[in-house]
């Protein structure tokens, strides 16, 4: 198809599709009423059941913790996936970042962004670490922890040291923990198995007080690695893509 | 017994966390990675027959974290396993251990992420089996579709890879949206994603506008799965340049999931809400026959092998279709088992085509014509595995093939026979002019338009040169899936046992009280009558003419331009190089367009009908 044969037959169908799909909006309730019934039960009973205040998270991590698996390992193959695409090739070479629009001056990397950037990492990582070791208590949970996390990392190659990003973040190590954070998650679940109890049952104590830090059992725990998992495939993913674009060059070297 | 269930998804999702993790201590002992890979798999095939078995009884319901519903309300997932959807998770298993034993030999250097790949892409395509949740199984389509992506562009120094995983990962996500959609759709109505429960909460009211939408948008992801015309323009670019143990599995089972997606959300969610047999009959019933018909076509045309392999996968996914849209427990009895075969035999034949392109650096017909014929043992498999292809008895593909003609000719469809009959005289007849030319230098090497050249030519080894030798661990795979299509084949009372587990899938209102109630249901109603499956003469004859058909149209294509009467430069399928190069262009666009409006004419037939 040429590009405007295209547009007409998109333009036509699309116009079709459109049409087909208010028909079945319009049958949705209408903003404000609810028709339940699940967000009404887990409401009622959630933070009894779970000791999570956090009820989001109680049902990410418990009542539909499997869903979050799946979801997780996605994460954890996307991540491998790039790497697989990204992977040094016989016919590339490493070259060091040279600038190759050599007729233009690129100002260093400023002092003041230097200083601000590298103020902010200490912050970001408390805060990274609190989101991801609080998800039974709070809307958080580990795969926003993992993401502010993994800008701390960013915020070392945002102050121009790129050499150390890459000497903080290997790509075998951050390979590794990525894989023990996915796999430690699947493996509380076959904790509940040789316990007796269905595949990622909360095997943990729930704690006396709902909303109190060590309340929640498992919730915590599987949040805390998903946390480590998504911190550690953003800073792979990140990390193979700069290193795509700064330092691999095709060459025919050896 | 049930703690087993959640196992055959955990242990490859550990598998492939575990050999990532351990990569640093044992990234240059590659060995060990692989044989870790493959006993993995291997366990998990063992399980899952197990688990088949054992749902001989009845369903088996198993609750995540515990928590069995109360009132009818769900509150987490569940695997939901019958015989036709632990069947095929076993046959999906079966055949990712095939592929990796294959792979011992076949790459020269591979880093763990293949087997990491390879591992999840069995999770997840093991999870989908057995689900019984809608948002699950719209996880494990992601899971399994990223795995895919990855490993179609596992050989990304070409363009050509990363091009064919390009158009895979759009127009698959473009589905899964559509998808996703869909399913946020019916959860607004009903406010639950278990299928038992929407199908409960639907069920006795009028289906409307939203239900049928919601069906519809649910269809576009398992449609674009399935490849079923316009949906499937992503297959043959992704098989043309995915490493060949990657295409035994989206041959294999991958695209038979999407089938099998559709058959669940259909008769576990929407059969008895919507109504209207007739009208959603009639529309699979089209595109199924749409589908085999331009499969068969555009198969017989190519000369790349991977390419012709995935065009006769398209004409396949057609007839399993058709199949299921008889809403006959025949029907779907003889798609389940067309799928085992098929599933079986395309394998064999990929690895096969694996060896060729492993011996002899290539996969364009027309430059191997007689090259074959130092690869006596791999040509015979070929050759076999072809005529099985065709319908030959007593492979199960034969079988599959009758029932569903058998089916069609009850409800006063015969036209389906002759469908299914047709399609597979071509195709069978495309595949054994390969092992007919290549292995054997039958006739001449068939004449081959530019363009096709350049396409088949742009597959080079994925092995650095080419050996002088077939090692054992890339022979004894393709013989030993043949093997098993046999076996299946001549399983006794297989038509019987396969039909009562088909009979369970249809019912509608056991499934809800077994996921549901906890009730046990040891004979369910069947939606329609169960017919006869005893294996007839007629069944026999029909595979056996098929097959001989086939034999002698690929002689008429081998020496074409030998036969006396036809010489005056008409070549068999000549015709199509125009449309193949005019829809297959490789340009996602297109692609993406020709989905939408396919997506407008199925959602317009319904709508027009249900309204």
């Amino acid at each position: 198809m040429t590009p405007s044969q295209r547009r007409w037959v998109f333009l036509v169908a699309g116009g079709g599709f459109l049409a087909f799909y208010l028909w079945g909006l319009i049958g949705l309730p209408g903003f404000g009423h609810y028709p339940g019934p699940y967000g009404d039960i887990i409401n009622a009973i959630a933070v009894t059941q779970t000791h999570a205040t956090g009820v989001v998270s109680a049902v990410n991590f418990e009542y539909r913790a499997f869903d979050t698996l799946g979801e997780e390992f996605i994460l954890f193959i996307a991540a491998t996936g790039v790497a697989t695409v990204l992977r040094h090739l016989r016919q590339e070479r490493d070259t060091s970042a040279v600038d190759e629009a050599r007729n233009r001056d690129v100002p260093a990397t400023s002092d003041a962004v230097a200083v601000v950037t590298l103020a902010f990492i200490g912050p970001t990582v408390v805060v990274g670490w609190y989101l991801a070791s609080h998800a039974q208590t709070s809307p958080s949970g580990g795969f926003q922890g993992g993401i502010v996390l993994a800008t701390a990392f960013v915020l070392v190659y945002l102050a121009g040291q790129f050499i150390v990003f890459k000497r903080l973040s290997p790509v075998a190590l951050a390979d590794a923990i990525e894989a023990i954070g996915a796999g430690s998650f699947a493996a509380v679940g076959i904790a509940a198995l040789a316990l007796g109890a269905a595949y990622l049952t909360n095997i943990l104590p729930l704690g006396s007080t709902p909303g109190a830090v060590n309340s929640a059992g498992t919730i915590a725990l599987i949040s805390f690695f998903v946390g480590i998992e998504v911190a550690a495939a953003f800073i792979l993913i990140i990390g193979e893509l700069l290193e795509q674009t700064l330092i691999v060059r095709e060459g025919t070297g050896r | 017994m049930d703690s087993l269930l959640p196992l055959a998804v955990a242990i490859p999702l550990l598998g492939a966390a575990g050999i990532s993790a351990l990569n640093p201590l044992f990234g240059n002992r590659r060995r060990v990675l692989d044989a870790v890979a493959i006993l993995t798999a291997a366990g998990v095939t063992g399980l899952l027959v197990a688990i088949m078995l054992s749902t001989a009884g009845g369903q088996r319901v198993y609750w995540f974290a515990g928590f069995t519903p109360s009132h009818g309300v769900a509150l987490g997932i569940d695997f939901a396993v019958d015989q036709l959807n632990s069947g095929l998770a076993a046959l999906t298993a079966t055949l990712v251990t095939a592929a990796l034993v294959f792979s011992w030999r076949y790459f020269e250097r591979v880093s763990t992420y293949y087997h990491a790949l390879m591992l999840v892409f069995l999770a997840g395509m093991v999870g989908f089996c057995l689900t019984g949740d809608i948002f699950n199984l719209f996880v494990f389509f992601e899971l399994m579709g990223v795995a895919a992506y990855a490993l179609t562009a596992y050989r990304p120094e070409e363009r050509g890879p990363i091009q064919g995983a390009l158009n895979f990962a759009i127009t698959n996500s473009v589905g899964a949206y559509l998808s996703l959609s869909g399913i946020g759709l019916i959860y607004g109505r009903t406010g639950a994603l278990n299928m038992a429960q929407i199908g409960q909460a639907i069920t006795g009211h009028r289906p409307d506008g939203l239900v049928v939408v919601a069906f519809v948008l649910i269809l576009m992801g398992l449609l674009t799965k399935a490849s079923i015309v316009p949906f499937h323009f992503w297959l043959a670019d992704a098989h043309a340049v995915a490493p060949t143990p990657v295409c035994v599995l989206f041959s294999g089972v991958m695209v038979e999931l999407g089938l099998y997606g559709i058959a669940r959300v259909y008769w576990s969610m929407f059969g008895a809400g919507l109504g209207h047999h007739g009208a959603i009959a009639a529309v699979l019933l089209a595109l199924g026959t749409v589908t085999a018909i331009v499969g068969a076509l555009f198969c017989f045309r190519q000369r790349h092998l991977k390419r012709l392999l995935a065009f006769s996968t398209i004409n396949h996914a057609g007839l399993f279709l058709i199949g299921i849209a008889l809403l006959t427990p025949l029907g779907l009895t003889g798609a389940a088992v067309y799928v085992i075969g098929h599933g079986l035999i395309k394998a064999a034949l990929f690895l096969c085509v694996g060896i060729v392109l492993h011996r002899l650096g290539s996969v364009n017909e027309t430059t191997l014509h007689g090259r074959g014929r130092r690869l006596p043992v791999t040509g015979a498999v070929f050759g076999l595995a072809a005529l099985a292809l065709a319908d030959l008895p007593p492979f199960a593909l034969y079988l599959g093939a009758g029932w569903i003609g058998q089916s069609g000719d009850a409800r006063e469809l015969p036209w389906i026979t002759a469908v299914i009959m047709t399609t597979s005289v071509l195709v069978g007849a495309a595949v054994l002019r390969v092992a007919g030319g290549v292995f054997y230098g039958i006739g001449d090497p068939p004449s081959e338009d530019p363009q096709m050249a350049e396409e088949a030519s742009e597959e080079t080894s994925e092995t650095d040169e080419a050996k002088s030798r077939t090692p054992l661990s890339m022979i004894v795979p393709p013989i030993a899936l043949v093997a098993l299509a046999l076996t299946v084949g001549l399983l006794p009372h297989l038509g019987e046992l396969v039909q009562d587990g088909a009979v369970r899938f249809q019912d509608q209102a056991a499934y809800n009280a077994t996921v549901l109630a906890g009730a046990h249901i040891a004979h369910p109603t069947p939606l329609l009558g169960p017919e006869d499956t005893s294996v007839t003469t007629t069944d026999v004859v029909t595979g056996v003419g098929t097959a001989v058909a086939s034999l002698v149209l690929a002689l008429m294509a081998l020496y074409w331009r030998r036969l006396p009467v036809l010489r005056r430069g008409f070549e068999p399928g000549t015709g199509l190089v125009g449309p193949i190069r005019r829809f297959q262009s490789g340009v996602v666009n297109d692609y993406v367009t020709w989905m939408v409006v396919g997506l407008a004419c199925i959602g317009g037939a319904l709508a027009f009908a249900i309204h």
